[in-house]
């Protein structure tokens, strides 16, 4: 009775958006990430102090490179854990671009998703042709990225250990060199658009279910007609090629690049991991609404509360991590959830559908 | 290469590969039990070297006479990280354990940098450097200490698993979790024993190492990698695959050492490890493809 008259006294157009954006909770949490960028997108106008805006910018940085990790570890459940080999991958192709060809970060960035995405065929097919699942796929990953740093540490045309410095000129747009911070703020966050799209295209096609199913249970998937191989295969290869892009810009904006910074399982954590995992692994906002929690708390941890000493933002990650898994295994996207239920109950009529979010 | 250099290698690396042998085991009985990577592994190293700075610097003890404090220290920090943490995520999915061992690691790490700085750290004893020639060969003293220490502790791990009621419902548990319970066996206290082992002779590792080893709060991380490259060589969940393998990589290391530069070593467990993975992942011991 009460669904009848909700339906009638909801015509209009901007009641009908309202009901098919607020009511399906995929649509919300897209609209809650753009709020977020655009507060993101405001926040020059309010913060001047090159500190903050920087912090700002590596926080969009790792909300893009967390989406990237979502869609591998979040949508298919591969537990891809080494995701900064490729985001190596693609800081190095744009530098060496960079530097030793004067190719301008703009297309140099592009080239890296694809090095990086040619990368991700090639590690995807090893695995799954010798068939490395779980620990094992987690295990390689590793293996991989310390035998690289190793060959890095002695490959002398990308720096060797010394690593590689970006040569730095006056500001050039054509170069991504620019005079202060907000350009890279507002490139990073274009970034974060396109990887919210990306993502949310991914999430909503037949390819995001067959990744979902992959997740929930491989042999079922199989059993059911999906080429796991090929979609498994696909999901590395999006992330990597994203990761390869986020990489590239990563080290436009820091300026330099070595081989025990960046294949680094504590970096790959602080860049990869920890933003889906604390926002919601397997979720929509959860990358960026992870990074927008995790990397400021770091670095008022590290800034304010103790006074720069070191090993504060490895406790601050530590433990945001042990306090994700232990007590919201969905993360804050989840928690989002529940209250978005319960409010969508309390004051619609409207049946909502199953929980689908996070490997939980 | 002569005679001498070649044996002089091989016991470089046999006393290299016994820690990781000790590291290994106690990876292996973890996963064993478990059917858990602990991510974290390396990290209990670490905290076993601190431990033996600790006791060096504060009190003037030598690192040998801090192995039972480590041992007991460690094994109560183990079994309480599995009561409270890792227990409750053995049945989901495993990126979550792995999210969940990975921040115990940070963690650790980041309150060992947090207390001690990053900053390098050493301990000095009067036998540091102190070296034993025979057959034409050197025998540094603390890492003979070390190899035979090692060797013992797993002999003695090894016994206490086969021949003891508590060792033999580990190995049950291991077998066959619910069967064990259903004869009477309490199942979560046989994991909190286990991952209390299994941390403490990591841990004692790390004390073995301290009389001549630079102790950096990263330093866990290189070994949980190598733990492993050995636990897969050694077929993950075998005790004594672990145990050979710890040995195997470590002459492999040194002969790699000798080759290409210490700096590079690490190339060749890992080129090892990635064939083993694909080609053979159920290890050098076990029957079948994982």
């Amino acid at each position: 009775m009460t669904a009848e008259i909700s339906k009638k006294t909801s015509s209009g157009p901007v009641r009908n958006w309202f009901r098919g954006v607020l009511l399906d909770w995929d649509r919300t949490q897209m609209l809650i990430c753009f709020l977020l960028v655009g507060l993101l997108a405001l926040a020059p106008l309010f913060i001047h102090s090159t500190y903050y805006l920087g912090i700002l910018i590596l926080t969009a940085i790792y909300a893009f490179i967390g989406i990237s990790w979502n869609i591998v570890a979040g949508f298919t459940g591969q537990l891809l854990i080494a995701q900064i080999i490729f985001l190596a991958a693609g800081a190095y192709t744009t530098i060496v671009l960079y530097n030793n060809f004067l190719v301008s970060p703009w297309v140099g960035i592009l080239i890296a998703g694809l090095v990086a995405g040619l990368f991700g065929v090639v590690v995807a097919f090893i695995t799954l042709r010798y068939g490395l699942k779980v620990d094992y796929f987690a295990l390689f990953t590793i293996a991989l990225m310390v035998a690289l740093r190793t060959l890095f540490l002695k490959w002398k045309y990308v720096g060797g250990a010394v690593g590689m410095w970006f040569s730095l000129t006056d500001p050039a747009f054509d170069k991504m060199i620019f005079a202060n911070k907000e350009p890279y703020l507002y490139i990073a966050l274009g970034l974060v658009v396109i990887g919210l799209l990306v993502q949310y295209r991914i999430y909503r096609s037949k390819m995001g279910k067959y990744f979902l199913a992959i997740r929930e249970d491989e042999d079922a998937a199989a059993a059911l007609g999906v080429n796991t191989s090929l979609y498994k295969m696909l999901a590395v290869v999006i992330g990597a090629a994203m990761a390869g892009v986020g990489g590239g810009f990563y080290v436009m904006y820091v300026t330099f690049i070595e081989p025990p910074q960046v294949f680094n399982l504590g970096l790959n954590v602080e860049i990869v991991m920890a933003g889906p995992i604390i926002g919601g692994l397997g979720s929509i906002a959860g990358p960026l609404v992870g990074a927008l929690l995790n990397k400021p708390f770091a670095e008022i941890m590290r800034g304010a509360l103790t006074g720069g000493r070191s090993g504060s933002s490895l406790i601050v990650y530590g433990s945001f991590l042990v306090l994700t898994v232990m007590f919201m295994p969905r993360g804050v996207t989840g928690v989002l959830h529940v209250i978005y239920r319960w409010i969508i109950r309390r004051f619609t009529s409207e049946e909502l559908g199953e929980d689908q979010n996070g490997p939980a | 290469m002569s005679p001498e250099i070649f044996f002089q290698i091989i016991v470089n690396g046999l006393f290299t590969g016994g820690i990781y042998a000790l590291v290994a085991v106690g990876l292996t009985l973890i996963y064993g039990v478990m059917v858990i990577v602990n991510f974290a592994h390396g990290e209990f190293l670490m905290l076993g070297i601190y431990i033996a700075f600790l006791g060096n610097s504060l009190l003037g003890i030598d690192p040998y006479m801090i192995i039972p404090i480590a041992l007991v220290l460690i094994f109560g920090l183990g079994a309480l990280i599995q009561r409270g943490l890792v227990q409750r995520v053995l049945d989901a999915h495993p990126l979550n354990q792995i999210i969940l061992l990975v921040g115990v690691g940070m963690l650790l790490v980041g309150l060992v940098q947090f207390f001690f700085s990053a900053e390098p750290k050493a301990i000095h004893v009067p036998y540091e450097t102190a070296v034993i020639s025979a057959f034409g060969l050197r025998f540094a003293i603390a890492r003979l200490v070390a190899f035979f220490a090692s060797m013992t502790i797993s002999l003695l791990l090894y016994l206490f698993l086969h021949y003891t009621r508590i060792g033999k419902a580990i190995r049950a548990v291991s077998q066959s979790r619910d069967a064990a319970r259903l004869m009477g066996i309490n199942v979560n206290f046989i994991y909190y024993l286990t991952f209390g082992i299994g941390v403490a002779i990591t841990a004692v590792a790390g004390v073995l190492l301290a009389p001549n080893h630079r102790m950096i709060p990263t330093m866990g991380q290189g070994y949980s990698v190598i733990a492993f490259v050995v636990v897969v060589l050694g077929t993950m969940g075998n005790f004594i695959g672990a145990f050979l393998g710890g040995l195997i990589i470590g002459v492999v290391e040194a002969f790699a050492g000798f080759y290409l530069g210490g700096d590079v070593k690490i190339i060749a467990s890992m080129l090892i490890f990635i064939l083993i993975l694909l080609f053979r992942p159920a290890g050098l011991f076990g029957r079948k493809r994982a």
